[in-house]
């Protein structure tokens, strides 16, 4: 008589040893920290959202749903942000602004990045410190101080666009040579050594090897300066004269510690929107700049200098 | 190959830039701040002579701030914000960024864009968003009630600590959870492979590796929110308009209202940057120990 | 110092510490040497009469209600009968939103001008604009606690009045000849407040107006914790503890009476979890606050312009004081020095003052009231721009005159002195 092999079966385990063999395994994924990760996500972005749904409010409350409507961007002939002029005025203000950030400090804090990048003359260690001082600085101090410096010194120089766009670039040239400096590390030098070795100048190294090498950081750069212009409520309150030159943020806080109609969601939003579609850009040309170096382990939050 | 004036010369227009915008302007508060005020045009004067500088207005602003004065409230107040702020958002942005980093897997790409993605939502929509949930009538409480946590809805908004603790918190959070994030990600997997080798339990491994590894992490997030948020004026003022909720940045904006005392205002500036100088360098300090850390981590 | 409703700190920027004083301002003395020997002192000296009276830039004394002052003419006005400027651009300055643009545009077709309108968002900053030249203006707003500062600096031109009939015939007799500018010489009243208290009556039950002292309502208002606020102003807020207390003297320097309005004001973080603000205009209506130090054109605006849609009307109510208890104010027009057209900005200041401009500038526009005689709280109500129940946020003629209470210029001295205790309240401590 043949003996039928004894079935295996799966080790039968008390409830209490497999939750226990759980929580022990350490390359399993630990349920906590994923509960953790989500609740945190969710509560990241949800109220926005529904910040954003009730820009679409068919009534003027901010609490209680009614309807779909747009008659907040532009259907109320008096509140919406097409016909509120102080509304409209605060969106033009921070694409300017923004506009002008990107213009000036993108190429200030290219050249930058490259000077304190390969710069290890004297004054190098110093300017670096000074380079990343702004990014620790809170805006308050940064605000007291433009304003000083402008009606103390620089008295030709009045509160108004001029001075915010000047403020502007002053804190976000720091973190295009953050951005910049990163590309320029995982680079290396070993491109425009080659073309030296084929015989280029040192222009033609720069402008046709090293130029088109950075412009990844470069485009992301741009898209992060225009965020956090856009973002900017400290320096812009501070160096602002009222009128057309508040921005959006400073409309958001004025609104806020009111009763804000659904109109400041809508301008929120509108924000919210044209900076997400620019950062998306930057990314997606990154990617698409870099797509040539996909393969390498390239570290791309250590590009970004953390 | 390249000149050697040329990184110099690249670097010339930022630094100049920084220089007259950034460094320059400091010495300007400075200049208010240790200076007097003109009685015929009737503007701050600024001093900009060490040797003649005016301390009595620093004077008066460290005695405000002195125990028995009248802002030792309020700095004290500030500095509980900030420590309890920061101590939140380590709890809850640690396992996150631990998460992402360690145990993501494939879906790491996807919850690091929704990690990120709050950096580039503007911080007083945010603030927007909360106001409007926290209305007596909005979805916070309503949830609340509907869920018998809460017998009637509350007022969050009526001027309470904890609101603006949380503002504050879900505020800063994300610029904590980035640098932390880079770090956990750097950290090589054999180091915890060896620990658990050599018979540490899950826990003890991250005691004793990941935690210390992670530290400049967590120093370079703490810099990067406290020290903005010791400046923090307009979070209070958005969630509560109470004064018993107001932080030192809310005295500084006050001087600047038009007052005849901006020097008051420039002189409590030059305290609180003196202040997170100091904080500063301790961080930079520490830093550079968990460097020393690491390097030892890393030799083995 | 004083706030015009306009200088909301929650709505615009006054980025600007141009002292708004006519007085003395602080003279700290820096002596040589090393910082240790530096001298270090912030007391405050100022210029002082004969008679022991501080005084504003230019030598004149401080006014007050009851303390008439004559400003010195510095040139003469322009002559009598002259023809109208014609052709190029004239300009206002002024606060923004705060004059009906429609209104001025028919003032420049009837006069053949273009016409332009230049803002400043706080009165220093305008001031300061003026005397650097950096604006080209004809007429301007002004607050009274400044003029001293701006006839002193020649910043404005002396008026004849012979082109501004409308002055006698409409304005409120109180502002024809007012204590800070007798005679007229410089200025034309442009609107009128007063700070009183706001509430939504049907979440406080309380009737404020018949009580002994309305101001008690705020330290009675445990029930409203978290839904009460006081004008984030230092004048202002202080000020209204002061009153509560009876001190009528609302420009007082004494240490000892500001002090203890502070120390009251201290009283309420418990009692009520006060808040400050100015957005009562809105918060009231809408019903994120309830019970709030308002100006009273806040609530005409709030029923106007911010009420939800089906709340009524007769939710808001105003309480101010009887003459001699409520703090009153108003601004005025003036005519800039700079101005290449004497004659228009004479004209312009009494279109200003015709009584149907005036009131179109207010129902249709601004919300503030103009002074004139024809625009009182009877007919106000008759045509429903305002409800019955808000009648008495209309200011009368009677509200004004030399026993009224007007915040006006102190010594630096005083300011700092003001301004360090609400510094005091709003760090919120307990000592």
């Amino acid at each position: 008589m043949t003996a039928v092999a004894e079935r295996r079966t799966a080790p039968q385990f008390s409830t209490v040893t497999r939750l226990r063999g759980w929580f022990r395994n350490p390359w399993g994924k630990p349920r906590f920290l994923v509960l953790v990760t989500w609740a945190y996500i969710l509560w990241s972005i949800v109220p926005v959202l529904i910040a954003v749904q009730f820009s679409f409010n068919a009534t003027r409350s901010r609490t209680i749903w009614d309807s779909f409507s747009t008659r907040w961007y532009w259907g109320d002939p008096v509140d919406s942000v097409w016909h509120d002029p102080t509304l409209r005025h605060a969106l033009v203000q921070t694409f300017k602004l923004a506009g002008a950030d990107v213009l000036i400090a993108v190429p200030l804090g290219v050249l930058l990045a490259l000077g304190l990048a390969r710069w290890h003359g004297r004054g190098s260690g110093a300017s670096n410190f000074i380079m990343l001082f702004p990014l620790v600085t809170p805006e308050i101090v940064m605000g007291v101080s433009l304003l000083l410096v402008f009606s103390e010194l620089f008295t030709f120089i009045h509160t108004g666009t001029l001075a915010q766009i000047l403020g502007h670039v002053t804190f976000s040239i720091s973190f295009v040579v953050v951005i910049v400096r990163g590309r320029l590390f995982s680079i290396g030098r070993q491109y425009e050594e080659a073309a030296a070795d084929l015989g280029a100048s040192p222009f033609v190294a720069l402008t046709r090897v090293l130029l088109p090498l950075l412009t990844p950081a470069i485009v992301a750069s741009a898209a992060v300066v225009f965020a956090i212009s856009a973002d900017d409520f400290v320096i812009s309150q501070w160096l602002s004269k009222g009128g057309d030159t508040d921005t959006v943020p400073i409309r958001i806080y004025s609104a806020t510690r009111a009763a804000p109609l659904p109109s400041v969601n809508a301008i929120a939003t509108i924000m919210l929107v044209s900076t997400l579609l620019i950062v998306t850009l930057g990314f997606l040309a990154w990617r698409f700049l870099t797509r040539g170096e996909r393969g390498q382990k390239s570290d791309d939050l250590g590009a970004l200098g953390l | 190959m390249y000149r050697r004036w040329l990184w110099p010369g690249f670097a010339f227009p930022g630094i100049l830039w920084l220089i007259l915008l950034f460094v320059v302007p400091f010495y300007a508060v400075v200049g208010v701040a240790f200076g007097t005020v003109d009685p015929i045009l009737l503007q701050p004067v600024p001093i900009w002579n060490p040797l003649d500088w005016n301390v009595g207005w620093l004077n008066e602003v460290l005695h405000r701030l002195a125990p028995g004065g009248i802002w030792f409230d309020v700095g004290i107040r500030t500095i509980v914000y900030v420590a309890l702020s920061l101590a939140l958002c380590l709890v809850i942005g640690y396992p996150v960024a631990y998460y992402a980093a360690r145990h993501a897997g494939r879906l790491k790409g996807l919850i690091l864009i929704l990690i990120i993605l709050p950096l580039w939502i503007s911080y007083m929509m945010r603030m927007l968003a909360w106001v409007n949930l926290l209305q007596t009538d909005g979805y916070v409480n309503r949830f609340l009630t509907f869920t018998h946590v809460l017998s009637q809805p509350r007022d969050w908004l009526a001027g309470s600590s904890s609101t603006v603790i949380f503002a504050l918190v879900y505020g800063y959070i994300p610029y904590l959870i980035l640098p932390l994030f880079a770090s956990l990600d750097r950290i090589d997997r054999s180091h915890l492979e060896a620990a658990r080798d050599l018979g540490a339990s899950p826990w003890q491994a991250f005691r004793t590796v990941t935690l210390p590894l992670s530290k400049i992490g967590i120093l370079g997030g703490a810099v990067l929110i406290t020290l903005p948020m010791f400046g923090d004026y307009y979070t209070p003022n958005i969630v509560s308009q109470s004064p018993q909720t107001s932080m030192i940045g809310n005295q500084i904006d006050l001087y600047f209202h038009g007052g005849p005392q901006p020097t008051i205002g420039a002189a409590l500036t030059f305290v609180l940057a003196g202040f997170l100088t100091l904080l500063m360098a301790y961080y930079m300090w520490s830093i550079h120990r968990a460097q020393q850390d690491v390097g030892a981590v890393g030799a083995l | 110092m004083t706030l015009h409703p306009k200088e909301r700190p929650d709505d615009f920027t006054r980025r600007d510490f141009l002292l708004r004083t006519a007085g003395a301002a602080t003279l700290v003395s820096g002596a040589g040497g090393i910082l240790a020997a530096c001298s270090s002192s912030t007391t405050a000296e100022g210029t002082t009469a004969a008679s022991g009276e501080p005084l504003g830039p230019g030598g004149l004394p401080l006014a007050r209600p009851d303390k008439r002052v004559t400003m010195p003419l510095w040139e003469d006005p322009i002559a009598s009968g002259l023809e109208p400027e014609t052709g190029g651009t004239f300009t206002v300055f002024n606060y923004p939103d705060y004059l009906y643009k429609k209104l001025l545009r028919d003032f420049g077709k009837k006069y053949g001008v273009d016409t332009a309108y230049t803002a400043f968002d706080n009165i220093n900053s305008g001031v300061r604009r003026l005397a650097s030249g950096a604006v080209e203006v004809d007429v301007t707003n002004m607050t009274p606690d400044l003029l001293d500062l701006v006839v002193a600096g020649k910043l404005i031109k002396p008026l004849n009045l012979d082109y501004i009939p409308n002055l006698k015939k409409n304005v409120w007799p109180e502002l024809v000849s007012p204590f800070y500018d007798a005679d007229s010489h410089y200025t034309v009243p442009y609107t009128t407040y007063a700070t009183g208290i706001a509430w939504r009556n049907d979440k406080v039950k309380e009737d404020i107006a018949a009580m002994p002292q309305p101001w008690d309502i705020f330290w009675q208002a445990e029930a409203y914790k978290g839904k009460v606020a006081l004008l984030s102003e230092n004048r202002e807020t202080i000020g209204s503890a002061l009153l509560r207390k009876g001190h009528t003297d609302i420009n007082t320097e004494d240490p000892k009476l500001v002090n203890q309005a502070v120390a009251d004001l201290k009283q309420l973080y418990d009692i009520c979890n006060i808040k400050v603000g100015d957005v009562q205009y809105q918060a009231v209506p809408e019903g994120t606050s309830w019970l709030n130090q308002a100006w009273s054109g806040d609530m005409i605006a709030g029923y106007i312009y911010y009420l939800p849609k089906g709340t009524p009307g007769s939710v808001l109510s105003y309480w101010k004081a009887e003459k001699g208890k409520v703090p009153v104010q108003n601004d005025c027009f003036c005519v800039a020095a700079a101005t290449k057209k004497p004659v228009l900005s004479h004209l312009f200041l009494n279109y200003l003052l015709d009584n149907g401009v005036a009131y179109s500038n207010f129902v249709n526009f601004n919300g503030y009231q103009p002074p004139l005689n024809e625009i009182d709280p009877e007919s106000l109500v008759k045509d429903g721009v305002v409800p019955e129940n808000l009648a008495n946020s209309v200011l009368t003629n009677d509200d004004f005159g030399p026993d009224s209470l007007q915040y006006m210029t102190l010594t630096a001295k005083g300011q700092a002195l003001w301004e360090d205790g609400y510094s005091d309240f709003l760090a919120g401590g307990k000592t």
